[in-house]
């Protein structure tokens, strides 16, 4: 059958976050769904889209009411393996925040790149 | 070909939970396979077994359900997402010491590794969001 | 290539301007739900690069009275014409 994809073990993920920390949970259920993804062997790169970049912003705390956050979660991403943090450039511009001050080392990508990352990765999700 | 459905939006509050179950009906009509559909974030409520909407509108449970009878589909519902929403089974409600539960079989309550397994055996993982 | 499916309308979110940034020049978008907002012909020339390759669920166009209004560049399918878009393309990507 046409445009059936062979699967390898360990096909690449994508999981693009477009939302930013404590304001919803998406944020931290993108991120759950792609901590265990690395747990279960896939290869999973993180690109942080328009609101997402504010994710990376250091000093982040617990939210109000005592609510977690993301900030505790982003730290674990060395330990599962997942190093690819990707944030894209017009974004950071648009928030005035540079890649060099985020919380976690992360390569800015232009809107030029964006095509070649849902190309090349045999899964992409969004939260 | 063998299909998943992420489904995240609950029913009712938008459309994603329709244009999903839509989705479902047409894929299987079209002679594939629907490995799963795994409900998370919101899409959760789409389990809620006391469930009731007018007799008149569409009953979301019941689809699904349906879906599962006809079809052999599992329904995963991410444990976590579920129980932070106040959707419990009966073992999740014995172990929390809740009275009474709200989420029963065909749906069965799982962990996020049964999503990241669908995505890596299926030809298709379509999201719906809300 | 790939199907882009979005949910929003152009009018109200800007997601829509997300899928276009990550899309390939085969790449499809489909319109479904509130997105269909974006068949309309005030609306549809923002996705103007997508000659041929915008897509409108019709029956949620027709849900909500706007298959009159709806630019004839646009591609119309049905339900079973979205699981034969997702057939042909190698993924899906979903913007909500």
């Amino acid at each position: 059958m046409p445009n059936e994809k062979v699967q390898g073990v360990d096909g690449d993920l994508l999981v693009i976050l477009r939302h930013a920390p404590h304001g919803s949970s998406w944020l931290r259920e993108g991120l759950d769904a792609a901590l265990v993804a690395a747990a279960f062997g896939r290869r999973v790169t993180l690109l942080f889209m328009g609101e997402g970049v504010t994710a990376l912003v250091p000093g982040q705390a617990n939210g109000p009411l005592g609510q977690k956050g993301t900030a505790p979660t982003l730290e674990m991403l060395e330990m599962y393996d997942i190093d690819t943090l990707l944030v894209e450039a017009e974004a950071l511009v648009r928030f005035g925040l540079a890649v060099e001050g985020l919380m976690l080392p992360a390569r800015a990508v232009a809107a030029a790149e964006l095509p070649a990352l849902t190309a090349d990765h045999s899964l992409v999700l969004t939260f | 070909m063998r299909y998943a459905i992420l489904l995240m939006g609950a029913p009712y509050s938008s459309q994603a939970a329709h244009s999903a179950l839509r989705f479902a009906r047409a894929l299987v009509g079209r002679g594939h396979r629907l490995e799963g559909v795994f409900f998370y974030h919101d899409g959760v409520h789409n389990a809620a077994r006391l469930a009731t909407p007018p007799q008149d509108e569409p009953h979301l449970v019941d689809g699904w359900a349906a879906l599962a009878a006809e079809h052999g589909v599992p329904l995963q519902v991410c444990i976590a997402a579920a129980l932070r929403r106040g959707l419990l089974d009966e073992r999740e409600a014995a172990r929390h010491g809740k009275q009474g539960h709200s989420i029963e079989p065909p749906f069965e309550l799982t962990g996020l590794g049964q999503l990241v397994d669908l995505g890596l055996h299926c030809d298709r993982l379509v999201t719906f969001g809300p | 290539m790939l199907l882009h499916i979005l949910n929003r309308s152009p009018a109200t979110s800007e997601v829509y301007r997300q899928a276009l940034a990550a899309m390939g020049p085969a790449d499809r978008l489909l319109m479904i739900e509130d997105g269909v907002q974006g068949a309309l012909e005030s609306l549809a020339g923002r996705f103007g690069d997508l000659q041929g390759r915008l897509y409108v669920l019709e029956e949620d166009l027709a849900a909500r009275g706007l298959v009159p209004l709806s630019a004839d560049s646009v591609i119309r399918v049905d339900m079973e014409g979205f699981v034969t878009l997702t057939e042909e393309a190698q993924r899906t990507v979903s913007w909500y």
